[in-house]
C-alpha cells in the first residue's frame, strides 16, 4: 500500500536528519533530570506520605508527573507535554513544507496518491516517532517498578492522555507544515497554535471559571482528567476530534496545492 | 524510426487540454497523441507551457478542461495509472537531500508499488544501466547537477514505465553522458516505451526524436514528424514560430 510507502519515506527522513536525534536525546536527558528531582522529592516525603491513609504514592508523585507540570504547577524542568509543545513543531515542520520548497511534492502527487493518503502517510510516520519517544520517556519511571508499587491503571490512563496529546500536537504540526512554504514558518505557527490550544482557558481559570466552552476547548482540561486516572469517552473524543480537524485542514491545503500546481 | 501500431490505443492522448496558471492560460486547447515506441520532442521558448503540459501528463497537475487518456483510459478517473504507466523526470530533478541514491530508488520503487525482490532487481538494474554504482551510498544533497539528473532519470525508469516524461533531461550532463542518454532513449523506444522529451536544445530533438511538437504561448503550433533534412529545417520552423509571435 503506497500510503505506507510515504510513511516509510518520511520515517527514513526523520531518522537520518540530525534534528530528530538531537531533539530526542536532549529531551530524554532533560526528562532524566526531571525524574531524578521527582524521585528526590518523593524520597524526602516518603515517611510523611506513608502516614496518610490515602496519600499519594510513587505513581502520583513520580511516574505521572513525568508527563506534565501543568497538573502539579511545580517549578520543575519540563515534563513530556511541555517538551512536546516546543519540540513537536520542530519535528513536524519539514514534513510537507520542505517537500514544497525542495520541489519534491509533485513527485508524490505523480505517484497517483491522493492528498489524504500523502498527509496520512506523513502523519503516521510522525506518530510512530512520537510513540517511540513516549515509550522511552515512560521507561524511566517504569524502570523502578520492581522496587516501588505502581498503580498500573492510573499510569496507563496518564500514558493514554499523553499519547493523545502528542497525537494532537503531531497533527497540528503536520497541518501547519502543509500550509507553510518554509519549515520555520510551519514550526512557529504550530508552536503558537499548540500553546493556544493547550492553555486557552488560563484566563478563565484565573477568574475561577471551571466550565463552559473555553474550558472545553482547551487541551489541558481533557488531559488533566486522564493524568488523574479518569478515562472518559468525552475526553478521548475531544482528542480524536482535534486530530481529525487538523488533518482535514492539512489535506484540504494539500489538495489545493495539486489543483493550483 | 518506429512505426506506430495502429491497432493498439495510443499510450497517451491529450484532448483539448487547458490549464490556467496565475490567471492566464498556461496551456490552451492542447490535443496530442503518442504511440508506443515513439519519441516526441516538445519544444518551446521559456513560458511556452512545456513544463505545465508535462506536469499534467505526469499526474502532478490537473487540467482545468479536456481529457488525458493513458493507454485508452481516462486519467482523471484512474489517477493511480500514473503510478503504473508513467515515469517522470521533472525539471531540475528534485530530490530528498537527506536520502542516499539507493534510498531514493527504494522510495520511488515503493511509491510505484514495487517491493521485495522485484524492487531489488529493478533498483540494481537501473543503478547498473545509469552507472550509479559508485554513487549508491552517497547522499543526494551532495550530488552534482549532472549526477542528480542521472538519479532522477533512474527513478523515472525504475518501474519500467510505458511512458517516459522527461523535462530537460540533458541539463548539466557532460557530452559523453548526453550521447549515452540518447542511446538509452533510443533503446527504450525500440523496446516499446513512448517518450516525451521537453528541451530547449534543438540538437537534442534532431538527434533522438521521431516527431516534434512546438508549443508557443500555451498553444500547439506545430506537430509533425521530423523533416528529412532535420536540424536546419527544424531550426527554421522553430524560429519562424517563436520570432513571428514575439514580433506580433
Amino acid at each position: 500500500m503506497t500510503l505506507f510507502a510515504v510513511t516509510r519515506l518520511e520515517l527514513r527522513r526523520l531518522f537520518v536528519r540530525p534534528l530528530g536525534w538531537v531533539i530526542a536525546a536532549l529531551a530524554l536527558a532533560e526528562l532524566g533530570w526531571r525524574f531524578a528531582l521527582l524521585l528526590q522529592i518523593f524520597l524526602l516525603n516518603q515517611v510523611k506520605l506513608a502516614a496518610l491513609p490515602d496519600g499519594p504514592g510513587y505513581t502520583d508523585l513520580v511516574a505521572v508527573r513525568m508527563d506534565s507540570s501543568f497538573i502539579t504547577g511545580s517549578p520543575l524542568p519540563f515534563g513530556v507535554i511541555e517538551l512536546a509543545l516546543l519540540l513537536v513543531p520542530l519535528l513536524t515542520m519539514s514534513t510537507l513544507a520542505s517537500e514544497r520548497s525542495a520541489g519534491t511534492l509533485p513527485l508524490l502527487f505523480a505517484s497517483g496518491l491522493s492528498a489524504t493518503r500523502i498527509l496520512l502517510g506523513k502523519y503516521l510516520a510522525v506518530l510512530i516517532w512520537l510513540t517511540l519517544w513516549l515509550l522511552l520517556a515512560l521507561a524511566v519511571p517504569v524502570s523502578l517498578a520492581h522496587g516501588a508499587t505502581l498503580d498500573w491503571g492510573k499510569l496507563a490512563a496518564a500514558t493514554l492522555g499523553t499519547f493523545l496529546a502528542l497525537a494532537v500536537l503531531g497533527a497540528i504540526g503536520v497541518a501547519c507544515s502543509a500550509f507553510a512554504s518554509h519549515p520555520a514558518v510551519a514550526a512557529v505557527a504550530a508552536l503558537m497554535i499548540s500553546l493556544a490550544l493547550y492553555c486557552i482557558n488560563l484566563g478563565a481559570q484565573l477568574a475561577g471559571i471551571n466550565n463552559g466552552f473555553i474550558n472545553w476547548l482547551a487541551m489541558s482540561t481533557h488531559q488533566e482528567n486522564l493524568l488523574r486516572g479518569l478515562v472518559s469517552s468525552a475526553d478521548v473524543a475531544w482528542f480524536v476530534l482535534a486530530i481529525v480537524v487538523a488533518l482535514m485542514l492539512g489535506t484540504q491545503r494539500l489538495a489545493a496545492d495539486k489543483e493550483r500546481g | 524510426m518506429n512505426a506506430p501500431k495502429p491497432t493498439s490505443p495510443p499510450v497517451l492522448e491529450l484532448e483539448q487540454v487547458t490549464r490556467r496558471r496565475a490567471g492566464r492560460p498556461a496551456v490552451s486547447d492542447l490535443t496530442l497523441s503518442l504511440q508506443a515506441g515513439q519519441i516526441l520532442g516538445l519544444l518551446g521558448v521559456n513560458g511556452a507551457g512545456k513544463s505545465t503540459t508535462l506536469s499534467m501528463i505526469a499526474g502532478a497537475l490537473r487540467p482545468d478542461q479536456g481529457f488525458i487518456r493513458l493507454q485508452g483510459e481516462d486519467f482523471s478517473e484512474r489517477p493511480e495509472l500514473a503510478r503504473e504507466v508513467i515515469g517522470w523526470l521533472p525539471e531540475g530533478a528534485p530530490l530528498w537531500p537527506e536520502l542516499t541514491v539507493r534510498e531514493h530508488l527504494d522510495a520511488h520503487g515503493r511509491l510505484r508499488g514495487l517491493s521485495g525482490a522485484r524492487l531489488n532487481q529493478a533498483r540494481d538494474a537501473v543503478i547498473g544501466r545509469l552507472e550509479l554504482n559508485d554513487l549508491a551510498r552517497r547522499l543526494a544533497g551532495v550530488l552534482s547537477q549532472g549526477q542528480r539528473q542521472r538519479l532522477g532519470l533512474a527513478c523515472a525508469l525504475l518501474h519500467r514505465p510505458a511512458l517516459l516524461v522527461l523535462d530537460e533531461p540533458a541539463n548539466a550532463l557532460d557530452p559523453v553522458q548526453v550521447v549515452a542518454l540518447r542511446g538509452l532513449l533510443r533503446e527504450l523506444a525500440n523496446g516499446g516505451t513512448a517518450v516525451i522529451l521537453s528541451t530547449h536544445q534543438l540538437s537534442e530533438v534532431t538527434a533522438v526524436c521521431d516527431r516534434v511538437a512546438i508549443l508557443h504561448q500555451g498553444t500547439l503550433r506545430h506537430d509533425a514528424p521530423l523533416p528529412a533534412d532535420q536540424h536546419a529545417a527544424l531550426e527554421k520552423i522553430f524560429f519562424d514560430i517563436a520570432m513571428a509571435r514575439q514580433a506580433a
